[in-house]
């Protein structure tokens, strides 16, 4: 495979995605959105919970289904500290999954589903550029932008955070910690990856744009099932369930890549052209 | 040498038989025609010898690169329009050529602009190189098609539809283009078309194929000749006479006289033109008739093209 002919396919997309608003706009307003929102209502909590209440109703339990390392984490820490504490680096940690997927959810879609709507899928097919290499750029041009966002989303955050709970914490700062670094370089990129090339693969089967985005929607299911895994506190990510969980995901990635190389026929897309 | 060599091609999608057993050879500098209407299946012959989609049957090798098992080499030394221009309408005319040069292998960043300016000079489009190919109109994206064919300057060219939506002005550049890419240039073209126009002005070699289907080969004469029969002779006079057609009709090569009077014209089938003729202008004159033109009348390619494709659909 030649890198810089997929280079070029991500360069060529990259070129029409950025002027194209109707992309741009929902891959990034809704992640800053949720990267700005969730940190501020986070550090509103003390203020809706009365100074004289140091117990949170409820709260008990909760604290006692997470594991004991992250028990031990809230030791010294009163009720509304530990519960910032807990949703700010444990509940909130799977959105940062879902994000890439989102963002990238449409650009992939459009991957070869939108060249065929367009009719300039014939062009692209006759150049010298080989399924790996058309594929793997098709897969770049969704990836680096959504990880772009996930990662800008996650400094916002971060910032976010902890200059708002400097004061709940006193002083300390609590992000970016080795579990968020690990999720956001680590497993986000895996995952993202793993959905684009499905979501890739979809895109060169259908007609269409629509269709490609309502088949690839199913692939958020098992990310959201983690998502509300963590937030009921049922699945809790430590650094080695986030580097286990990364190792797998290579590995679908590399599965997912071949997979989508070895099913990619230029017949059937152009079978498919009205 | 054969530069495009097409055995027993075919192509079936499911149940239907888009292509059928073609099998035909193309030299280098020729412009070869594949002519037929709507759904003949030259858009497949095209896609199959571009390495686009793969034979169901038979083989084709294109500068003796076999198309399927050699597709990627194939795609390097064609250059295609396809039946859509295939560009993308966000992106300016020169970041279209700019895309596809790289796409086609040419690296050389200077020499690629060079190139680019060259084209998108022929086909004047030069001033508006950084527009938005969606504000062209649709003969400025037929011509900026062509134009990205020609950037990686290929040996083989597969033209489909050149001319379509050109105007007439434009379709001659882009024939004087295509004749000067054969006879000057040596490169081999397959043109798909049915605008008749083209295929008699430029090609060497026609095909004519109807449900995917060979119907005829040969040089545009020979197809008007074997379809048509032999040309007839139109003799046009100052004043046509009874005389003058019974001088006519008197001579032996001679088997059909038509007379029309209105417009002083006789219209002579013969057994053979070439001999007949000079005898034919010789008892004319001598019957007392004053002539002012003799022309060797051969049926169009078109409505040579037309008959057949009429007959066939019996």
């Amino acid at each position: 495979m030649r890198l810089e002919k997929a280079k070029l396919v991500f360069r060529k997309d990259w070129m029409e995605i950025k002027r194209n608003w109707q992309v741009i706009l929902p891959i990034t307003i809704l992640p800053l959105v949720i990267s700005v929102v969730l940190p501020v209502v986070l550090t509103l909590i003390p203020s809706l919970v009365p100074a004289s209440q140091t117990q949170v109703n409820g709260f008990d339990t909760l604290i006692q289904n997470l594991p004991s390392n992250v028990q031990e984490q809230l030791a010294g820490m009163t009720d509304v500290q530990s519960m910032v504490y807990v949703m700010a680096l444990y509940f909130l940690a799977p959105f940062f999954l879902i994000i890439p997927l989102m963002a990238s959810s449409v650009i992939a879609s459009d991957s070869f589903a939108g060249e065929k709507e367009r009719k300039t899928i014939e062009g692209l097919l006759a150049t010298p550029i080989s399924d790996s290499e058309l594929f793997f750029g098709k897969m770049l041009v969704s990836f680096v932008p959504s990880m772009l966002v996930t990662i800008l989303s996650f400094a916002v955050y971060t910032i976010l955070f902890d200059v708002l709970s400097f004061s709940i914490f006193n002083g300390m700062l609590l992000l970016p910690n080795l579990d968020w670094i690990l999720m956001i370089f680590g497993l986000a990129p895996t995952v993202a990856l793993a959905s684009i090339g499905l979501t890739v693969i979809i895109s060169s089967k259908v007609k269409g744009f629509r269709e490609a985005q309502q088949i690839s929607v199913i692939l958020l299911l098992p990310i959201l099932a983690l998502v509300f895994g963590q937030a009921a506190g049922a699945v809790i990510f430590g650094a080695t369930m986030i580097a286990v969980l990364t190792a797998v995901f290579a590995v679908i990635d590399f599965a997912v890549f071949r997979i989508g190389v070895t099913t990619f026929k230029r017949e059937e897309i152009l079978a498919q052209l009205a | 040498m054969t530069v495009i060599e097409v055995e027993d091609l075919t192509k079936r999608f499911g149940a239907f038989v888009a292509v059928d057993r073609l099998s035909f050879g193309i030299e280098e500098g020729e412009v070869f025609g594949l002519l037929g209407p709507n759904g003949a299946g030259k858009t497949t012959t095209i896609r199959m010898l571009a390495g686009l989609i793969l034979p169901s049957r038979g083989w084709a090798k294109v500068k003796g690169y076999a198309v399927g098992s050699n597709s990627l080499k194939v795609r390097e030394i064609v250059g295609i329009l396809t039946e859509n221009p295939s560009l993308y309408e966000r992106l300016t005319a020169m970041e279209n050529m700019d895309f596809f040069a790289e796409a086609y292998g040419l690296s050389d960043k200077q020499k690629k602009q060079e190139r680019i300016s060259e084209l998108l000079e022929f086909f004047g489009l030069w001033e508006r190189r950084n527009d938005k190919v969606a504000t062209f109109s649709k003969g400025m994206k037929q011509k900026l098609a062509i134009a990205r064919a020609l950037v990686h300057e290929p040996p083989v060219l597969f033209l489909d539809e050149p001319t379509a939506g050109l105007d007439p002005e434009s379709s001659k550049e882009v024939r004087d283009l295509i004749a000067k890419l054969s006879f000057h240039e040596n490169r081999t073209v397959l043109l798909c078309t049915h605008h008749l126009e083209d295929a008699e002005k430029l090609c060497n070699k026609v095909m004519i194929i109807n449900r995917g289907k060979n119907v005829i080969v040969g040089t545009p004469t020979e197809l008007r000749d074997k379809i048509s029969g032999t040309p007839t002779v139109e003799i046009s006079l100052k004043k046509l006479t009874f005389a003058v057609v019974e001088a006519a009709k008197s001579v032996s090569h001679v088997k059909q006289v038509d007379a029309d009077t209105a417009n002083s014209k006789l219209t002579i089938v013969l057994d053979d033109p070439q001999k007949g003729t000079p005898e034919v202008v010789e008892k004319v004159v001598e019957a007392g008739g004053r002539i002012f033109a003799v022309r060797l009348v051969r049926p169009s390619l078109e409505e040579a093209y037309l008959k057949l494709i009429k007959e066939e659909q019996r």
